[in-house]
Parts: C-alpha cells; sequence; structure tokens
C-alpha cells in the first residue's frame, strides 16, 4: 500500500518537475534573468531597443539637465549616475505628497555584446536621454548576394 | 510607489483622485509631488518624453485632468529589447476644491517635469484680524 502511495508520489513530483520546467520556459522573461535588473518605480526608468546598425537606450530622467547625467561604458556594462535633489526645506511649505524621487542614484544595466563603446552618443531631451550603442562592423546583418552560376 | 500624504486636511481633499477604471490600463500614472505655498497648490509631475504640444491640462467641473503623449524619436524598425516604462502617455486626475481659482493656474514645463501652481480665490486666503488695544 505504502508503496503504492510512494510510486503515485514520485509520479507526480516527476509530472510536477515537468510542469515547473514548462512553466519556466513558457515565463521566462529574458528580462528577469540580469541580475542587475530593478524592482519596477526605480529611477530612473530605462527601456532598450534594437535597430540593425545600433542598440538604443533611453533612461527616463525627468527633471535632471543634459549634464545632470553622468553615462558611463565598460564593457557590455552601462553605468548611469547622477542626482536630483530635493527641494530645499522650507517652513512656508505645507507638504501633501511625495511620490517623486529625490536624492543621488546609480544605476548598471548589462547590454548586448558586440557594441561600440567608443562610438556611443548621447542626447537629452524633455527629460530622456537617448544613447545610441552602434554595434560593431562584424555584427551587423550582411545581405549575402547569390551570384549567377 | 510610497505615498506621503498629510492626513487630511481641507487642502488635502484637493488632492483625492479620480480615474475611470477603463483608460487605468493603457495610460501611465506619472509621479507626483503636492505641496502649498504662498497662498496657492503647487503640483510637481514627472512626465517624461512629454513635450509642451504633447500635454493637455484641463479642469472642467473642479476635475483637474494631465494627460501627457510620450513622444519619442524612436527609428523605424526598432524593436523592444527590455521595457521598465511600457506605455504610451500619461494621465491622472485630481478632484479640485472650490477655493481653487481654475482661471489662474499656470503651467510650466521643462525637462520633462510639469510644476502647476494653482492659486487659491482671494476670497478664501487667511485674513489676519488684528487685535486693538482697549
Amino acid at each position: 500500500m505504502f508503496a503504492d502511495l510512494k510510486r503515485l508520489d514520485s509520479g507526480l513530483l516527476q509530472e510536477l518537475g515537468g510542469l515547473r520546467q514548462w512553466l519556466d520556459e513558457v515565463m521566462s522573461d529574458p528580462a528577469a534573468a540580469d541580475i542587475r535588473a530593478v524592482p519596477r518605480g526605480s529611477f530612473p526608468m530605462i527601456n532598450l531597443a534594437r535597430t540593425d546598425d545600433a542598440v538604443r537606450v533611453y533612461v527616463f530622467a525627468p527633471g535632471l539637465a543634459a549634464d545632470a547625467l553622468e553615462i558611463s561604458i565598460q564593457d557590455n556594462l552601462l553605468t548611469l549616475r547622477g542626482e536630483r535633489p530635493a527641494a530645499p526645506e522650507e517652513e512656508a511649505r505645507v507638504e501633501f505628497r511625495r511620490e517623486r524621487f529625490t536624492g543621488s542614484f546609480s544605476r548598471t544595466i548589462a547590454l548586448p555584446d558586440g557594441l561600440d563603446g567608443e562610438r556611443a552618443e548621447a542626447r537629452h531631451r524633455d527629460g530622456v536621454f537617448e544613447v545610441v550603442l552602434p554595434k560593431r562592423e562584424e555584427l551587423k546583418p550582411r545581405r549575402i548576394s547569390v551570384q549567377a552560376a | 510607489m510610497s505615498e506621503m500624504i498629510k492626513q487630511p486636511t481641507r487642502e488635502a481633499e484637493v488632492a483625492r483622485e479620480q480615474e475611470p477604471q477603463e483608460r487605468r490600463r493603457s495610460a501611465l500614472r506619472p509621479a507626483v509631488d503636492i505641496y502649498e505655498r504662498d497662498h496657492a497648490l503647487h503640483l510637481l509631475a514627472d512626465l517624461p518624453g512629454v513635450t509642451a504640444e504633447s500635454l493637455s491640462i484641463e479642469v472642467n467641473d473642479n476635475v483637474l485632468t494631465l494627460e501627457g503623449e510620450i513622444r519619442l524619436a524612436m527609428p523605424e524598425g526598432a524593436t523592444a529589447l527590455y521595457a521598465e516604462l511600457r506605455g504610451q502617455r500619461f494621465l491622472r486626475r485630481f478632484t479640485l476644491s472650490h477655493e481653487i481659482d481654475g482661471e489662474a493656474i499656470e503651467a510650466r514645463l521643462r525637462d520633462g517635469v510639469l510644476h502647476l501652481r494653482l492659486p487659491k480665490k482671494e476670497s478664501h486666503r487667511p485674513r489676519r484680524i488684528g487685535v486693538q488695544a482697549a
């Protein structure tokens, strides 16, 4: 009897193991695998996009002037540092809500390999910094023409 | 998102929000600071990527609506690799108490931060009552 239960048990466990594996495959988000991923709502928020010839990083840092964000790249790690100062304490000021981030921040994200940090460029507009990191030549998609025999 | 709200004073009623459910899903909720100074309420809202043209500020029936579309210059054919900011627009609503002078609201947008100044009506400002010596 116990043997039967045990057998049932192990069968169930195996199935569960299979289920978990299946779930991991289906639910896995490539972004979640990044050890440097941060909880949502962190400041500044970051989006990444890819085109054929570059990776573009969008840094949503409202209230930061163009020179207030320090952007550095080492290998494939992009680090963003800066500060959004808090408003000075004033006696005449009555606070009702404080949701906006204040203070200094430092964030590092891993970028895809094969980017040319030397040729990176950054722009700033309406509180969004856009960093363009061109792909190295050898990694750009190439069209291979077929020659007539 | 952490919220630090001074518990209900009369002015805090201003910050009571109204957000219809059906629109909440597609729009992002911007972080705001609200404080009072010099007979006016001030509202700061983080709206990165929103331009003066894509921002709309409306007061209707004592409801203040802030809505802004995020304008990113993304090249054709770009594919998203990773996104923390997921959405195309910001939306947030607040109920104003009637002491606010809706006609006199001033707005400034700089580096993706909106600064609204909502002055109180003259009749609602505190008056100092002088005590005369007997």
